[in-house]
């Protein structure tokens, strides 16, 4: 089966319900008029590891604080680079120089105009303290060129680095230059976004409140993305912190909360009839991945990998771990998308078909030694897919035994060359940043997820990032795709959504890669 | 007295160090570290070994744990290496939420149990007896996370009458406080009840049938002041015990009820330290603890004496 594929009625119900409140959300000309002032409170599961955006990659951070930071460039709706704080870049001809002109009157929440020095010192200081401080490695040094004017001298031609530099996984914001020299975690939270920072408690909530002298970028007509033209109309905001789901849900239900981050999906069914609260579809939000060891026996024969995917029902798998918000997709980029590789590999997607994968099996001379699912108890979709793809190998013979621990020994022991054969790994931010970023983790010269690199991949990996057009590296990317279903090295399971949910008289809400407290109003 | 308090607090100096010593080797053996948490999941082996000697983390065992004590002794608990402040900072901050829960359930859950257990011992072998002990029984057995979100919906979602969750200081809104208070400290009375009902009950029914009882009812005391004043105080010694240790474990923490009402209280805080391997904060928070423990057994010692001086010659 290929393409997409919904499974319930009820989800259809639920997903009509959310693109209309997104359709109404966004509709120009809308007759809602915006209304300044009042408080929302956002609410979200874990504490934001660090509000010092460059030194996490952490999505509960993120939350908060694309809010508060802003970068040059940034991802737009449909995940282009678009200047944010940059006016714009102009790029020489060998692809060695990058000029970048800054927007002039962008003020910090310290009163401070940002200028190109505010620039390289924030550049600098993301070299040392950058969670993914790699993606300034080609630029061999930043210089000051004018007021309001940066000049990156590149190390060799990188086509793809805007697209890198305008990642926010762990995004390369702008502070003011006197943070320069902090430590990771240890700025002064002071960014140009529409909100700035006032409190952090952890385990309770972070407040942030509206900053009146932000400036708004009016090159775009609303927001977009990352960027684009942001309205603060809110106060005030609180980003609670609530870790029990069930409690979450009754504080949005007495009204006490507007928008839950994520909605277990039980509930989001009860409330689906709740003329309070508005659901909405976060699709499609990540991917769900079983990656195997590439170092050890069984999981080092590429027949007994085949088998592995060849055994699994995705849809099962899916259906359990995502509580039914998922589609199933065997590409390795989102359907419509960029770089969407098409039909190459759906021919191996959800068989779960027993008798080839036991014929592939004993092709691979497989004995029944032990295959060690690595998994966690911290993120859901972990545990429960880890449980539904053992019993799906176990059909096909496969002794296949779950190793459940918690998040940090999970990374822990996968980050050594043996004693695990499979892990499940739910991929949020990587396949929304493209093809790049995602085949980063899959190749040299990181690790590879799957342990042993495959010089294959490595040398698609450099051509996809040295392409020089896009239409070059899409048909890089379909190589890859065509890589991925010969080496078996992960398996490609689907995509999960999430549902989001926020009381009714919350206008604007879009659903994105962070809550945007922007453009969002109380009615 | 003061002798008895020095001995007791002299005592304590080697427990506090052998509990640091025990955390130490537990975390030495725990795997995995916080490395992975500030890095995330695509990160290289050089980006973890970076953070790791940033953070110090790749030193030996015992020089960590020599700078650890060494700055112990200048009174410094460390820096977390997440919340972005010190341990001591971390830990005071939630005092007054672990505080208040703990003072509002402890009281709560005394007065409960030591009714209940009362009157369970004086209709002893009745209907009445058992249906308190299964009121005390079902308070042990429910579990709390349950019990919490069914006050929720309840009181919070359908009555409207309280909070869902979240802490407001007492210093900010008295009033916001205690509604804050209400639902969390009434959760864990009600499962901690139960303990002090039955030790109450198994205590006075001691008393009871002693004869120093039987003469104060034989010379017309009124029932109330042979139940509250002679027997309650002879029985009080193992309701103390019991209390005391409930202190012990209600202030370092009510992790699942912190949890449930979204409290940023002292359990919380250790717990999610301990599942992102903040090592500062779970090696500082667990002394802190034990130093809770300790100080409340002393107090249970001193009351011990204030009730029956007999335990201060015999010690």
């Amino acid at each position: 089966m290929t393409g997409l594929h919904r499974i319930s009625a009820l989800m259809r119900t639920l997903f009509t319900v959310g693109m209309v409140a997104i359709a109404a959300a966004i509709a120009p000309g809308s007759s809602e008029a915006q209304t300044k002032g009042g408080e929302l409170v956002f609410v979200q599961g874990s504490n934001p590891p660090s509000l010092d955006a460059m030194s996490t990659s952490s999505q509960a951070s993120r939350n908060i604080n694309m809010n508060i930071y802003e970068t040059l460039y940034g991802f737009s709706e449909d995940v282009n680079p678009i200047p944010i704080l940059a006016e714009g870049v102009e790029i020489s001809d060998d692809g060695l120089t990058y000029v970048f002109t800054l927007r002039q009157g962008v003020k910090f929440h310290n009163g401070k105009e940002m200028t190109a020095r505010d620039v390289k010192a924030s550049l600098e200081r993301y070299r040392k303290v950058g969670a993914t401080a790699n993606l300034l490695s080609p630029v061999k040094d930043i210089e000051i060129t004018g007021d309001y004017e940066v000049t990156f001298h590149m190390e060799a031609a990188t086509p793809t680095f805007l697209e890198a530099f305008s990642s926010p996984r762990a995004p390369a914001v702008i502070i003011p230059e006197e943070d320069a020299d902090t430590e990771a975690g240890k700025n002064s939270f002071v960014g140009t976004g529409p909100y700035k920072f006032v409190e952090y408690v952890p385990d309770s909530h972070v407040t942030l409140e509206r900053f009146d002298d932000y400036t708004a970028d009016t090159r775009y007509e609303g927001m977009d993305g990352f960027g684009g033209k942001k309205t603060a109309w809110l106060d005030k905001v609180t980003f609670r912190i609530i870790p029990e789901p069930g409690a979450q849900v009754a504080a949005l239900e007495a009204g006490e909360v507007h928008v839950l981050e994520q909605i277990p999906m039980p509930a989001a069914r009860r409330l689906e009839s709740n003329e309070d609260i508005t659901l909405y579809e976060n699709m499609p939000w990540a991917f769900t991945t079983f990656i195997m060891n590439l170092n050890v026996p069984p999981t080092d024969n590429v027949k007994f990998r085949e088998a592995v995917q060849v055994a699994i029902n995705m849809e099962e798998v899916m259906a359990i771990s995502s509580e039914g918000l998922y589609q199933l997709n065997h590409r390795w980029q989102y359907p419509g998308s960029t770089y969407d590789p098409g039909d190459i590999g759906a021919e191996y997607y959800n068989l779960a078909d027993v008798d080839r994968a036991k014929a592939l099996l004993e092709e691979a001379g497989y004995n029944g030694e032990e295959f060690v699912i690595l998994t966690d108890s911290n993120i859901p979709q972990h545990g429960k897919s880890a449980v539904v793809i053992a019993e799906n190998l176990k059909a096909a013979g496969i002794n296949a035994v779950i190793n459940q621990v918690d998040w940090p020994t999970a990374l822990n022991i996968r980050m050594q060359d043996e004693g695990w054969n499979g892990w499940t790994l739910q991929m949020g931010i990587e396949p929304f940043l493209g093809p790049v970023g995602l085949i980063a983790t899959l190749t040299s010269p990181a690790r590879p997820h799957f342990v042993k690199p495959d010089p294959e991949l490595d040398a698609l990996y450099q051509e996809l990032i040295s392409g020089t057009t896009v239409e070059a590296r899409q048909e890089t990317f379909k190589k890859i795709q065509q890589r991925m279903y010969e080496l078996f090295a992960v398996v490609k399971v689907g995509d999960s959504g999430l549902m989001q949910a926020a009381r009714s008289n919350v206008k604007g809400f879009k659903p994105y890669r962070y809550p945007r407290v922007n453009d969002l109003w109380i009615e | 007295m003061t002798a008895f308090i020095f001995r007791r607090l002299l005592s304590a100096i080697p427990v506090l160090i052998i509990v640091s010593l025990v955390t130490f080797m537990i975390m030495w053996l725990v795997p995995g570290d916080v490395s992975a948490e500030i890095a995330g999941t695509d990160a290289t082996p050089e980006d973890l070994a970076a953070i790791r000697e940033r953070l110090g983390l790749d030193r030996p065992i015992w020089e960590r744990a020599l700078a650890w004590y060494a700055a112990l002794a200048k009174g410094d608990l460390g820096y977390s290496y997440l919340l972005n402040r010190s341990v001591a900072d971390a830990v005071l901050e939630r005092l007054p939420v672990t505080l208040s829960l703990a003072g509002l359930a402890l009281v709560l859950a005394t007065v409960m149990g030591v009714l209940l257990g009362i009157f369970a011992a004086i209709r002893h072998n009745t209907i009445f007896d058992q249906g308190a002990m299964v009121t005390a029984l079902l308070g042990l057995s429910i579990p709390d996370f349950w019990f919490g979100i069914v006050l929720i919906i309840f009181f919070g979602v359908w009555l409207g009458w309280l909070p869902t969750g979240g802490f407001v200081p007492f210093s900010e809104d008295p009033a916001g406080w205690l509604r804050s208070m209400i639902l969390p400290a009434f959760t864990l009375a009600v499962t901690q009840m139960g303990v002090i009902a039955r030790m109450t009950r198994s205590a006075m029914l001691d008393v009871l049938n002693q004869d120093y009882i039987r003469t104060a009812r034989a010379k017309g005391m009124t029932s109330g002041t042979v139940i509250f004043v002679h027997a309650l105080r002879n029985a009080m010694i193992p309701i103390v015990t019991v209390v005391g240790v409930l202190t012990g474990v209600l202030l370092s923490g009510a992790v699942v009820i912190e949890m449930v009402y979204s409290l940023p209280g002292v359990g919380r805080l250790i717990v999610g330290a301990i599942q992102r391997r903040d090592f500062p904060i779970i090696q500082g928070g667990l002394l802190i603890t034990a130093c809770v423990f300790v100080f409340v057994n002393i107090l249970v010692d001193i009351i011990y004496v204030w009730i029956d001086p007999r335990v201060r010659d015999e010690g």
